[in-house]
């Protein structure tokens, strides 16, 4: 009884400490991170005016954004973000699997190398691609010098150019939680099942792939999500016939007249299809884990 | 019936040899084992045999077949891993399915094939758990019958019971034991573990530095080590180097390094030429030896000592005295019968009498030098007690 009673009140002090500890984390959460959320979703509800908004209610914006003027903008950024994803994946794994298997020295070498970029502003970073993309710039130089090509190529602005920065520039983001499963991973596995008749690609496939798959499904959220919203790079390398969804979604709070209600409801529609797919997947995750854990 | 054999096998990694120039026959069907302390290249050779290392030299053939340069997945071998290696993300079904369905075995085959199998190591109740939610114990079944599955020529083990708790390991030894008698197929066995190679094996092979020191039977390797290696590493034994002094043709007369004046005698029924005044040396096991606190009545093939008790250290089954005899230390194991000699327990300083038959005392022949480092010589030589005395106080 006494015991009981003594549980409790630690209970509550902790309770109260814990309250006390996450309260200015939540109340940031609050200003920076709902309140403005809810002020998007009000404006995505309104008529738009050249520079700001009628408090009118509205579903235009909605109608027009998942109409078909915009099926082209969904279009290209889902394609980038899943070649991107894929790139990194194909790209990535061989990295990580080697960074893994290295000697220790070698290992910590190889992965400040691959953190050293983050060092580096990303718009100077891509700002030297556009350099080294451009058309007199030094990749048509050295193809030029090296015979393999007689005119420049037009890389720069290119889609082609939007996805080599994107690559470059999201693979750390896979390459690491890759990294942290294939470290772990027991190589001694693949051992055994080449011992019992797996040769060396069906022991990748039946062993190093599936155990691989938690860091492989987090460094495609890492990748996916914000390569599906980019802005930065498109707007850097890319051409101004084919514009990403986070372009347009700028275009309409910058270009007068401007439309906040349609930037709102596209930025939402975005976040929307996120959570969907999320929530999609982590029930996979789940059930695949359930099954384990019967 | 498929021998396997091993032909001047040597294996060099970066400039250290871990197998050096080893041959060896194993039976078909046999029990054999590789035992050496860590670092002696018995875990090389084993994966030299499973094909996860290609020798510098020599070559590996089961029957007729060379199978040195042939990759792991295609050899008619299969590993038991030290930790077992069960793939985590698959049932225990799945893993011991896992050789046939990549041989494409036909689907109700392999099922089939997967009970048996999983019935043989008491594991059918449980296929459809996964490696983590089962015991060492089971693990290791699990890991058995994935191997056997595959209906390899020879199963590996490498050092298979290291990861198990005493009691278990001894049932487990059993359970491998009984394994290896329902399938018949040669098991290959490394362990560093003296007792696992003794209880369960028809050869053993002690290995040291790359090479094997002496290979047969347990008996003979604990009762007529060849080496000082063999001598020591293999059960506790009391090393004697001395002068031979008396040559007759019932005995050797060996003058004992005690610095009183003691000898002791070896039965000649062993052949070996001795020439009067060459050192040799003796291993003499401490169960051999019994103790009295009176003096034993004489009989000319016994050999007598005169000692007195330095230290008692109980252990349960038996005692181990260690004797103080003029400048050497006998250690000697005594059980606890009463209907023996002495009733009143011995006492520390007390003095006592060692006896032992004389064909106890065992000649070690001269091995080459090289086999043994300095460092092992002075630790296994003369009066290796306290290495044998701090592996006492780890068992």
């Amino acid at each position: 009884m006494n015991q009981g009673v003594r549980f409790t009140r630690d209970q509550n002090r902790k309770n109260l400490a814990s309250w006390l500890l996450t309260t200015p984390a939540l109340l940031w959460l609050l200003i920076f991170f709902l309140i403005p959320y809810l002020i998007v979703i009000i404006y995505s509800f309104l008529t738009p005016d050249i520079y700001d908004v009628n408090f009118e209610f509205s579903l235009d914006a909605y109608r027009q954004a998942l109409g078909a003027d915009y099926l082209k903008t969904f279009f290209l950024s889902f394609r980038l973000a899943v070649l991107t994803t894929l790139l990194c994946v194909l790209l990535g794994f061989p990295v990580a699997y080697y960074i893994a298997r290295a000697k220790d020295k070698l290992k910590n070498t190889l992965l400040v190398f691959i953190i050293i970029p983050f060092w580096t502003n990303l718009i100077i970073r891509i700002f030297s691609w556009r350099i080294f993309l451009a058309y007199n710039g030094v990749l048509n130089d050295i193809l030029i010098k090296a015979g393999v090509i007689g005119a420049p190529l037009e890389i720069m602005r290119t889609d082609l150019a939007v996805i080599l920065v994107m690559v470059y520039v999201y693979l750390p983001y896979m390459i690491l939680p890759l990294y942290s499963v294939l470290e772990k991973l027991d190589f001694t596995l693949l051992q055994a099942a080449m011992d019992l008749g797996a040769n060396e690609l069906k022991a990748f496939f039946r062993i190093t792939l599936p155990l691989a798959a938690e860091g492989i499904f987090a460094g495609s959220l890492l990748v996916f999500i914000p390569a599906l919203g980019a802005y930065l790079i498109p707007q850097l390398v890319g051409n101004q016939k084919s514009l990403y969804l986070g372009q347009v979604i700028t275009y309409k709070i910058k270009n007068i007249p401007r439309n906040w209600p349609m930037a709102s409801a596209l930025s939402l529609i975005l976040l929307f299809g996120v959570a969907v797919l999320l929530l999609l997947l982590f029930a996979l995750y789940k059930r695949s884990k359930a099954r384990r854990r019967v | 019936m498929e021998e396997i054999k091993l032909q001047n096998l040597s294996k060099q990694f970066d400039g250290f040899t871990a197998v050096d120039d080893v041959s060896l026959n194993i039976k078909s069907g046999e029990l054999f084992s590789f035992l050496g302390p860590s670092g002696c290249g018995k875990t090389t050779l084993l994966r030299m045999i499973a094909g996860f290392e290609i020798p510098n030299n020599g070559r590996i053939l089961i029957g007729n077949t060379d199978i040195t340069d042939i990759p792991p997945y295609k050899r008619q071998v299969n590993t038991i891993f030290q930790n077992y290696s069960l793939f985590p993300h698959m049932t225990l079904f799945e893993n011991v399915a896992f050789g046939l369905k990549i041989r494409k075995t036909p689907k109700p085959e392999m099922n089939d094939r997967v009970k048996d199998m999983l019935k043989l190591v008491k594991m059918d109740d449980q296929a459809n758990k996964y490696p983590d939610q089962i015991s060492g114990g089971q693990k290791q079944r699990i890991a058995i019958a994935r191997a056997l599955i595959n209906n390899p020529k020879v199963l590996l083990l490498d050092e298979p019971l290291a990861a198990l708790d005493l009691k278990l390991r001894q049932h487990m030894l059993i359970e491998l034991m009984n394994i290896h008698d329902a399938v018949g197929i040669t098991f290959i066995y490394v362990t560093h573990d003296q007792s696992e190679a003794m209880s369960i094996s028809d050869r053993v092979a002690v290995m040291n530095h790359g090479r094997i020191i002496q290979a047969g039977p347990p008996d003979d390797i604990y009762e007529r080590p060849n080496s000082i290696f063999s001598a020591y590493f293999i059960g506790e034994t009391n090393l004697i180097t001395g002068e031979v002094c008396d040559i007759e043709s019932e005995y050797v007369q060996l003058r004992c390094p005690d610095g009183q004046g003691s000898s002791f005698e070896i039965d000649s029924t062993f052949h070996f030429n001795p020439t009067l005044g060459k050192e040799i040396t003796v291993s003499l096991r401490p169960e051999k030896i019994a103790i009295s606190r009176s003096k034993p009545r004489y009989q000319d093939d016994i050999n007598m000592l005169r000692g007195v008790i330095e230290d008692i250290l109980y252990l349960g089954s038996h005692t181990q005295y260690i004797v103080r005899v003029g400048a050497l230390k006998f250690r000697v194991f005594s059980q606890h019968k009463r209907v023996y000699f002495d009733d009143k327990a011995l006492d520390w300083e007390e003095p006592v009498w060692l006896f032992w038959h004389d064909t106890d005392t065992w000649l070690i022949d001269q091995i080459p030098e090289e086999v043994l480092s300095a460092k092992e010589i002075s630790e296994g030589g003369v009066n290796h007690l306290s290495r044998s005395a701090k592996r006492q106080s780890i068992t």
